[in-house]
């Protein structure tokens, strides 16, 4: 495990952290979701080193961590307001950590130059950071950052203040460079837009504890907890393939060859994407009817969860979980219970097909 | 283009400029007042130039000498979080609130007989009525001010910028030199001005530890009152003028690089 954070608990008065567990694997990108005040910035900045935790271990490469000084851990941090030192240029600024590392100012240049051109800043290198614009601040900030090929790159909500096109044209940017200079990071959101175009894994911290970290899908799919229910709002998300696409409709092949119709077009044919159905977008039935709903499947309840006033049901169709969500008294009538086979029927218009670019917003509307 | 005033803004407006222009009527009175002959003959006399050395040349000292405790203590009390904080910024405050004269009674108590003043005669230190004695009197009166001013500061130069720069490998002192100091440096130079004016215009606790000794231990502002005492009024007019220039430069240059300050900060 390239980090591994065990029972880490910090109280810093206002904010706490309690028993965080979290690992991550050498070049993963990890976002971590949570609510305002969850705690997500204290963790970030504990893992750089900024505040000692009363409790637990930061274990990085399998070397401990915890009491280290963070000039020492090699671990760097870009924050939502830039924090780019307003007395040196946009050159000194991504500058500054490398002429610690190194004294070659030639190397120092052209490893600037190389950055600088990746992150489309190159021809920023001379200007003041108070005449950038928010884009131009927050990629100065990454490169200042990555420039120094740090163990880990935390980022708290880098593109919480930008606009929605600078947003998507940084994320896009970000993809690239990760991909170039190879970086284990851990990205600080509450955008779940940054958790589909970029995480390969996620973490939903609430209330300054991690409630569940996996692969993106599981975690949006499979939530171990109601919070993260709530908060992610979408269950049901697989991945698949348009297999064809005819008449306003595409058909999305996903695990065990199961083809679900959706009315979203896509023009990547057999590109892997991922479709996502809301729960209430579920209607449950003992038998099938004539209707113009296009996906109408048979399946096998898993699990029936009684969650206040609503009544989940996890039916299994051809190895894929479905989840749907009824009031009790449908329950009552349908009698729904473990093992019961149902048919489950949804729109097509209700089947949202999804890739790297697309909202997630779309989804929690 | 006429812009419309309401009556509070004019009343507000009115208020500022009539006081600030009594203000500056009562200060530039004392340009008006003295005889040139008598002006000119004070300041080239022997004792205007022993004190205004004496005042400059202690000033600068004391001043410095603030500056080099002054950053730490309000850097640390920005910054960290340690038992009896809050105690020691308020003990810290306290000679802003009491008159100057109970400083310099309380630095001769504790440097003249008793206490320190037998110990660090025996060290063949003397303070009491000494340019040392100034010094320190100046260094306890502008201590506070710069500490206020400092803390400010600090509080304004976002942490974030350190935990960056630590970040990217640099340590807890290399950041404070290359980051904190560079983007405090307008607040430094405003402490720094207002501390070298308080020392400069130090008088009760200057009088009482210094001793003002005439030629020796006379500062500006002692020459003031001893020459007023002996109603000498060119060469007390004189000393003020000099403390009115000292002042008004110290001033221009405070207000010059605290605008800096904040749009350095930003």
């Amino acid at each position: 495990m390239f980090l591994n954070i065990k029972d880490l608990s910090v109280d810093l008065g206002q904010f706490h952290l309690k028993n965080v567990n979290l690992s991550l694997e050498k070049n993963d990108y990890l976002v971590l979701i949570g609510p305002t005040g969850s705690g997500k910035s204290v963790l970030l900045e504990t893992i750089a080193g900024f505040f000692s935790p009363y409790k637990g271990k930061i274990f990085l490469e399998g070397k401990d961590i915890t009491n280290l000084k963070p000039e020492k851990r090699g671990i760097s941090i870009v924050y939502q307001d830039y924090v780019l030192f307003p007395n040196m240029n946009v050159y000194e600024n991504i500058a500054y950590g490398l002429k610690k590392k190194l004294d070659d100012k030639e190397l120092i240049e052209s490893k600037i130059l190389n950055l600088a051109k990746l992150l489309k800043i190159d021809h920023l290198l001379d200007r003041n950071p108070e005449t950038l614009s928010g884009g131009e601040k927050q990629r100065t900030a990454i490169a200042r950052s990555l420039i120094v090929e740090p163990n880990i790159l935390l980022m708290d909500e880098p593109f919480s203040a930008l606009d929605i096109n600078t947003q998507a044209f940084l994320t896009e940017l970000i993809k690239n460079v990760m991909k170039e200079y190879q970086t284990t990071c851990i990205h600080v959101s509450h955008n779940f837009n940054d958790v589909w175009s970029l995480a390969e894994q996620v973490a939903v911290l609430n209330d300054g504890i991690i409630l569940q970290q996996g692969r993106v899908t599981d975690v949006f799919s499979k939530p171990s907890h109601n919070f993260v229910a709530d908060f992610v709002g979408v269950h049901n998300i697989f991945e698949g393939k348009v297999i064809k696409e005819s008449k306003g409709i595409s058909d999305v092949q996903i695990n065990n060859d199961l083809v679900l119709h959706s009315s979203d077009t896509y023009s990547g044919k057999d590109m892997p994407v991922m479709v996502a159905i809301r729960p209430e977008n579920i209607v449950f039935s003992n038998k099938p009817f004539i209707s113009s709903i296009r996906n109408q499947l048979k399946g096998l309840i898993t699990d029936v969860m009684h969650i206040g006033p609503t009544v989940w049901i996890e039916v299994d169709i051809k190895g894929n979980a479905f989840k749907g969500i009824i009031t009790p008294s449908s329950s009552d009538l349908l009698g729904i219970k473990k093992g019961k086979e149902i048919y489950l029927s949804f729109k097509s218009v209700n089947v949202k097909i999804i890739d790297g670019n697309d909202s997630f917003k779309s989804l929690m509307q | 283009m006429i812009i419309m005033r309401s009556k509070l803004e004019i009343i507000f407006i009115s208020i500022s400029f009539i006081f600030t222009a009594f203000l500056f009527v009562i200060i530039g009175s004392i340009f008006i007042i003295p005889s040139p002959d008598g002006f000119l003959q004070s300041i080239f006399s022997e004792e205007m130039v022993t004190a205004l050395k004496l005042t400059l040349s202690t000033s600068i000292l004391a001043a410095f000498f603030v500056m080099i405790i002054a950053i730490p203590t309000a850097y640390s009390f920005s910054r960290y979080s340690f038992p009896l904080k809050n105690i020691l910024k308020s003990i810290l405050d306290l000679p802003i609130a009491f008159p100057e004269i109970v400083l310099g009674i309380a630095l001769l108590m504790i440097f003249g007989n008793r206490f320190l003043g037998p110990f660090l005669n025996n060290l063949g230190i003397d303070i009491i009525f000494t340019t040392t004695g100034i010094i320190i009197a100046q260094f306890f009166v502008a201590l506070p001010y710069a500490v206020r001013i400092l803390y400010s500061t600090f509080n304004y130069v976002n942490p974030r910028y350190e935990f960056v720069s630590r970040s990217l490998g640099y340590g807890e002192f290399e950041t404070f030199r290359k980051i904190t100091i560079p983007l405090a440096k307008g607040g430094i130079f405003a402490s720094s001005v207002v501390t070298l004016a308080r020392c400069i215009g130090t008088f009760a606790a200057v009088l009482l530890v210094g001793g003002g000794t005439y030629l020796k231990t006379e500062t500006l502002s002692i020459a003031i009152y001893y020459n007023l005492s002996l109603g000498n009024i060119d060469a007390a007019i004189t000393a003020s003028i000099l403390l009115v220039i000292i002042s008004f430069i110290a001033i221009f240059l405070l207000e010059k690089y605290a605008h800096e300050n904040i749009e350095g900060i930003g």
